[in-house]
């Protein structure tokens, strides 16, 4: 073997290893996608109104209601169809084609989402909406609730209660009882 | 090179690739246990803004989900189907009884005394978390927070789950971007 065989032999890369890691790699993002990005919402249940022995006055809140317009057709193609999946067990998925729905702040109708943040907004930087702070004794935002009518959807509730989070309602409240859609 | 020396060469065993595929499983093992664990369903969460991440939710939060149709997943378990059980959410009544006098019994809740409405009420004082569909009509979920909310059941702290991805339509948080 001369010393030009023995070079060339030295420059010959093993790429496996480095195939090895980079499917290491491959799998370990993959699965961390179905893992990880949830959060969650703090909804507490009230547990100390009304527990005074005393006659309190009604705190001034402000109705966000979430009524539906349009409830949409559910639409199964991208899932594999209506039925149940062989695997899971469990229906297909579908997803909702032209469903729409209106709030209504206050008593002001509004007719998308961005609308009712830019309303929420106003009413937030109101100093009308200052309500006295019982524990503090200072002045805080009225609390809001957003009541959903029948036939709204998670997603309804979800996209007005962070409208109501960016406009900085720390108190959101929601309303339920209010039935099935038709 | 004599003959000895070449059989023993060969019998040198590359340990590299066993090591490598050792890797793959534990890290598939890992990642799958901690699912089923967590007795996620496969949903599609709604995307919001605000909320807080769940990095280190407490093990013992019992986790309800709710599919697209209503149906109430517990476990892996369906506890209420709205096709057959209709307006009728008594088992989903049951089903957080049974959670809370479980979870109460093994010590895995614990219970405290709080003030609700004039009257000392033993309260479940660990979260319980509502994971539902970003396209499950919303009175599913009043449901489970109404039936929540009653003093037998008392389940105070309602977690709602939220993503910062709508793996649907594939918007992101801005933060994720």
């Amino acid at each position: 073997m001369t010393a030009l065989e023995d070079a060339q032999e030295e420059a010959k890369m093993d790429m496996t290893p480095m195939i090895d890691v980079v499917f290491l790699m491959i799998i370990f993002f993959i699965c961390i996608e179905f893992k990880v990005l949830e959060s969650k919402l703090d909804a507490f249940l009230p547990t100390d109104k009304g527990s005074q022995n005393t006659v309190v006055e009604p705190e001034e809140q402000l109705s966000i209601k979430i009524r539906v317009e349009t409830k949409g057709t559910p639409d199964y193609s991208k899932y594999g169809g209506k039925g149940i999946n062989d695997n899971t067990g469990r229906p297909n998925r579908f997803v909702l084609k032209g469903h729409k729905v209106r709030w209504e702040v206050g008593p002001k109708p509004l007719g998308s989402i961005e609308a009712v943040k830019a309303e929420l907004d106003r009413i937030a930087n109101d100093p009308n909406s200052l309500i006295p702070d019982k524990k503090t004794g200072g002045k805080k935002l009225m609390s809001c609730v957003i009541e959903a009518y029948p036939g709204t959807f998670y997603e309804d509730v979800a996209k007005t209660n962070d409208a109501a989070n960016a406009a900085g309602f720390k108190e959101v409240n929601f309303g339920g009882g209010l039935g099935p859609g038709k | 090179m004599n003959v000895l020396k070449i059989v023993q060469e060969d019998l040198e065993m590359d340990m590299t690739p066993m090591i490598d595929c050792v890797f793959l499983l534990m890290i598939f093992f890992v990642l799958v246990i901690d699912l089923s664990q967590k007795n996620l369903e496969d949903l599609i969460l709604p995307r919001a803004v605000f909320q807080e991440p769940d990095d280190s939710p407490p093990e013992n939060r019992p986790i309800i989900n709710v599919l697209q149709n209503g149906t109430v997943v517990y476990g892996g378990a369906v506890f209420f189907d709205p096709s057959v059980d209709g307006k009728d959410y008594k088992k989903i009544k049951q089903l957080l009884l049974d959670i809370r006098v479980k979870g109460v019994a093994e010590k895995t809740l614990k219970l405290v005394q709080k003030d609700v409405g004039g009257a000392f009420v033993e309260v479940i004082d660990d979260p319980i978390l509502i994971r539902a569909d970003k396209w499950t009509e919303w009175h599913f979920v009043g449901e489970i927070m109404k039936q929540c909310s009653q003093p037998d059941i008392a389940f105070w702290k309602v977690q709602l789950a939220l993503s910062d991805v709508d793996k649907e339509t594939g918007e992101k948080n801005e933060a994720l971007k």
